[in-house]
């Protein structure tokens, strides 16, 4: 689509407290999973993005729908949503970023995770349009010019998947767990905070062993 | 052939597609003007559509079509015949025989009655609930019970007798009933197809297990010579046996792409998971058992009940290691159906034995009380040591050391036998055991293997990667067999265009293609090696049997030359091989697997919360190719097999027969927080047996025997002998 250059360091330590606004508590409270309340993008990220935004849709928006803009993965992008569609569903159906799936949409399994503005959220549960203006990082953008993300070697060296369908989610739970002051670093604190993403191959073993040694890494980075 | 790979742990070379979300499964192709398919599913269980109202569904924006029995073309049927795995690559099979929109009777809750097409997924969705069904509801039958009671049972084959396991022998007799409830396979990827049509040719990506069979099933179903179709399923999101063989709506989403010619998708919602495209059925099994005063088993009487579909019959065959897995010369298996108004039935992980062993290690344990000994002290003294139902041996059998060895590591010596002894704080502590089992099989499979000039290979297979690590295996036995740097093997999977592969199924991948790569790589080698002494090749008039094969190369004393340099002196791209491997012919041996678990579980009494803490597992599955992901299958199957034990329970409301908890809450899976402590221990034994490499395969085994193990070690805390899964707090309360 555009210039990775934009794409946003997202495993940065840095950590920014959200405000509590009703917008996140509402994200928050829709969010079954492994919700974190923190945000590990770059500040200014969403400012730099918005300067060349990718018009998806030239036409204004029909009937029951409407204009959106959203920061995905740091590129800027102007589209038109049907009001009743859905964030995971306008990712994968209009962006072509099928990399965060589609396990249950009910907020139950954990598959379609992804961050928004650095929160960790099921994406099947929330309306595109509420999102407009909002920065998203689903798994496509975690890596740096082919550099995998800490998490993401980790997940690989620790074989911490079987077929890989819920392997997204797991690792954006991850990344926003590990940039989680609030969550221990013992492995049951760890499994407490992973329950919302299921893995029904139960790679659990592995996916914790992977978590736990992305932690020394991701501190490294910093 | 320098370095050994076949048996070194390996991080697997799809696993960067998996980690970066590029790994695309059967919903993950989106196509120009491609359309979405929505199904509308029965609300009842049985009976007659009287009337489709579907005006204001078409009425709405962006419906292309509606689809349902008084409007969809005729598709035909694939035959009705048993599977014969002699002929697994010719295979067209399908569990439940009725085509979607076949005529307007329902037959089960969840069955396809509408199909609605639109642009966007969100028309779909919307239309689909504007759909309106009428139907004639008749009564239905809603339980196991209920159909056992009404239409009473068919024999569902499968049994065995030898001796005569009726006679009243024996000092020591057990008579008791277990029951399991319906298991839902719930892979994480829902069921989906992306299919399109061009120049009469149909094209599928398919969350398949099998796409070969499912390439000759749309043949079939739309009368097309096989050449015409191909199934793609490069990657899917596991399916545990719901997979293997094709279901209506993957039918439905090619009849909704051939109506409107253009590519449909259809991704089932999780609710339908539970109705529409299998389940393993709920069982009723008696077990009844007798020793002789020194406790050896003298009789075994396993008679095992299923529910099936009204449309089809399947048979949940609980008794196959019962005839052999002791000794004991007078045994009795039977299976038994009964059909309910559910959807057809399939395999799903371990069909049969995991139900099975769940009896059949339960009622071991209590015979091994009711005889006043230790568990693993009566398993010892009653293992079989040949294969007493077909009186063969064992091909290689090292079940008394997995015992003896995970015994030590957990340690079983530890374990005061009294009920309730054990205490840690407000805990009790129950030590229990099961063995597992499962099949060794090998089945026809075929590759094709190509040395490059590039210095690479490429291996091809129409089998399948479900999650079990076959892409690195494949990648592995070629980098063996060549000494090819891994890298350097280029691997395809996955599509019916490469040359035929089995279903991924049986725990039978890895033996099954292993041989056939083998030969596709020899003959490969064998090409090139002609090619290096022919006139103008580098070893020109040299003996071909002295060149051997080293680190990519053909040696021959001094002189190496790469791969890669024979093909360019003769200006050659390529040089190929490809085989198909068979079946063990006149097989002197019974193939299985075996293994032990040994569970540590703690019940709080006080708010009977009961965890399982510790699990320790010693498997003898022949030669273990990828430890890394084989003891991942391992640790995963029990992660499956601790569901099984504790929460896992499909649920039918009792007026009307319509699923009550078909969703991921309250179809409750273990997830990260649920996790003990888990130690595997691979034997690794070769079984040259079967084949060269003496690998079995170890998809299944792990989740046999476990739920036996937790209820063995439940009785040990609590004094509770619960004989039907799952062991809920509330069964403990009692």
């Amino acid at each position: 689509m555009t210039d990775s250059s934009k794409t946003v360091n997202t495993f940065t330590p840095t950590v920014e407290a959200i405000e509590t606004s009703r917008r996140n508590f509402l994200k928050f409270g829709a969010s079954g999973a492994a919700a974190v309340t923190l945000s590990g993008v770059l500040p200014g990220m969403a400012a730099q993005a918005l300067a060349q935004p990718a018009v998806i849709d030239a036409h204004t928006p029909k009937a029951g729908e409407r204009r959106i803009r959203l920061t995905v993965n740091g590129v800027a992008q102007e589209l038109n949503v049907a009001t009743n569609a859905i964030l995971l569903d306008v990712l994968r159906d209009r962006l072509q970023l099928t990399g965060t799936k589609k396990g249950c949409d009910h907020g139950q399994c954990g598959a379609c995770t992804l961050l928004v503005n650095g929160v960790a959220i099921n994406s099947c549960l929330s309306i595109a349009v509420q999102h407009d203006g909002d920065a998203i990082t689903t798994i496509e953008g975690l890596a740096q010019n082919g550099t995998l993300h800490p998490v993401q070697e980790a997940f690989w060296e620790h074989d911490a998947y079987q077929c890989g369908y819920c392997t997204s989610g797991q690792i954006m739970s991850a990344v926003a767990i590990l940039q989680d002051p609030a969550i221990g670093r013992d492995d049951a604190s760890v499994r407490e905070a992973m329950s919302g993403n299921i893995c029904r191959c139960g790679a659990y073993k592995n996916i914790l062993a992977a978590v736990q040694s992305a932690r020394g890494k991701m501190a490294r980075v910093g | 052939m320098s370095e050994q790979l076949i048996g070194t742990a390996m991080r697997r070379i799809d696993g960067r597609q998996k980690v970066t979300g590029a790994a695309k499964y059967a919903a993950d192709h989106p196509l120009p003007g491609m359309l979405y398919a929505y199904g509308v599913y029965s609300t009842v269980a049985s009976g007659k559509i009287v009337r489709i109202d579907d005006q204001a569904a078409k009425a709405m924006p962006g419906v292309v079509t509606v689809l349902h029995h008084g409007n969809l073309p005729t598709l035909h049927r694939t035959p009705n015949a048993p599977l014969n795995v002699k002929e697994i690559l010719h295979a067209s099979r399908v569990d439940e025989h009725r085509l979607p929109f076949e005529d307007d009777g329902v037959y089960y809750p969840g069955q396809f009655v509408a199909l609605v097409v639109a642009n966007t997924f969100e028309q779909a969705r919307a239309a689909a609930h504007k759909v309106k069904v009428e139907y004639q509801a008749k009564d239905a039958v809603r339980s196991l019970a209920q159909g056992l009671k009404t239409k009473g049972a068919r024999d569902g084959g499968r049994g065995h007798k030898r001796g005569d396991p009726n006679a009243e022998v024996g000092t020591q007799r057990i008579d008791v009933t277990y029951t399991t409830p319906v298991e839902v396979h719930n892979p994480m990827e829902m069921h989906a197809t992306t299919a399109w049509w061009e120049d009469g040719r149909l094209y599928v990506y398919e969350s398949s297990q099998g796409v070969l069979n499912h390439r000759n099933l749309l043949a079939n179903v739309f009368d097309l010579p096989p050449e015409r179709v191909e199934v793609r399923a490069p990657f899917i999101g596991s399916g545990f046996g719901s997979k293997l063989w094709p279901w209506p709506h993957a039918i439905a989403a090619c009849a909704a792409a051939k109506v409107t010619g253009k590519p449909v998708q259809l991704v089932l919602p999780r609710a339908q998971m539970f109705t529409t495209v299998g389940h393993r059925p709920d069982t009723i099994q008696r077990m009844r058992m007798a020793t002789d005063a020194n406790g050896k088993l003298v009789s075994i009487r396993h008679e095992s009940f299923n529910s099936t579909s009204t449309l089809d019959p399947y048979t949940e065959a609980c008794g196959v290691v019962t005839k052999n897995l002791y000794s004991c010369p007078n045994v009795l298996v039977s299976h038994s159906i009964a059909a309910v108004n559910r959807g057809t039935p399939t395999s799903m992980r371990a069909p049969g034995a995991a139900p099975g062993l769940f009896a059949l290690e339960s009622a071991i344990d209590e015979m091994a009380l009711a005889v006043g000994m230790d568990p693993l002290k009566f398993r010892q003294l009653n293992l079989s040591t040949t294969d007493e139902s077909v009186q063969l041996p064992w091909s290689s059998n090292h079940l008394p050391e997995a015992i003896n060895t995970a015994a030590e590591r957990f340690g079983w010596h530890q374990r005061d036998p009294r009920v309730g002894a054990m205490r840690e704080g407000d805990e009790l502590i129950g030590y229990g055991m099961g063995a597992c089992n499962w099949d060794a099989f090998q089945v026809p499979a075929e590759a094709r293997v190509t040395l490059r000039s590039d210095g690479s290979a490429l291996v091809q297979c129409a089998v399948q990667d479900v999650g079990t690590g076959t892409y690195t295996i494949v990648a592995q036995t070629v980098a063996q067999l060549t000494g090819l740097p891994v890298d350097k093997i280029e691997v395809e999977l996955g599509s019916s265009a490469f040359p035929p592969g089995p279903v991924s199924g049986g725990s039978w991948v890895t033996s099954s293609i292993m041989p056939a790569l083998a030969g596709a790589t020899r003959q490969a080698l064998e090409r090139l090696r002609g090619y290096a002494v022919a006139a103008s090749g580098p070893f020109a008039d040299g003996d071909v049997q002295a060149l051997t094969i080293e680190g990519g190369a053909l040696v021959n004393g001094e002189q190496r030359v790469s791969f890669a340099d024979v093909l360019k002196s003769q200006k050659l791209a390529r040089a190929e091989g490809r085989f198909q491997s068979g079946m063990p012919v006149n097989p002197t041996h019974s193939f299985r697997s075996f293994g032990a678990h040994f569970v540590e579980v703690r019940w709080d009494p006080g708010i009977s919360r009961l965890r399982v803490a510790r699990v320790v597992s010693a498997i003898d599955v022949g030669k273990v190719v990828n430890p890394l992901a084989g003891r991942n299958q391992v640790e995963g199957a029990i992660v499956m097999g601790l569901g099984m034990a504790l929460f896992e329970a499909g649920e039918f409301d009792p007026r009307s027969g319509l699923p009550a908890n078909n969703n991921y809450a309250e179809y409750v899976v273990p997830v990260h927080a649920d996790m003990p402590e888990i130690e595997v221990i691979l034997l690794d034994y070769p079984d040259y047996n079967l084949n060269e490499f003496g690998a079995r395969g170890m998809g299944e085994i792990g989740v046999t025997g476990l739920a036996a193990a937790v209820a063995n070690a439940v009785y040990h805390a609590t004094g509770k002998r619960i004989r039907s899964l799952p062991i809920t707090k509330e069964k403990l309360m009692a």
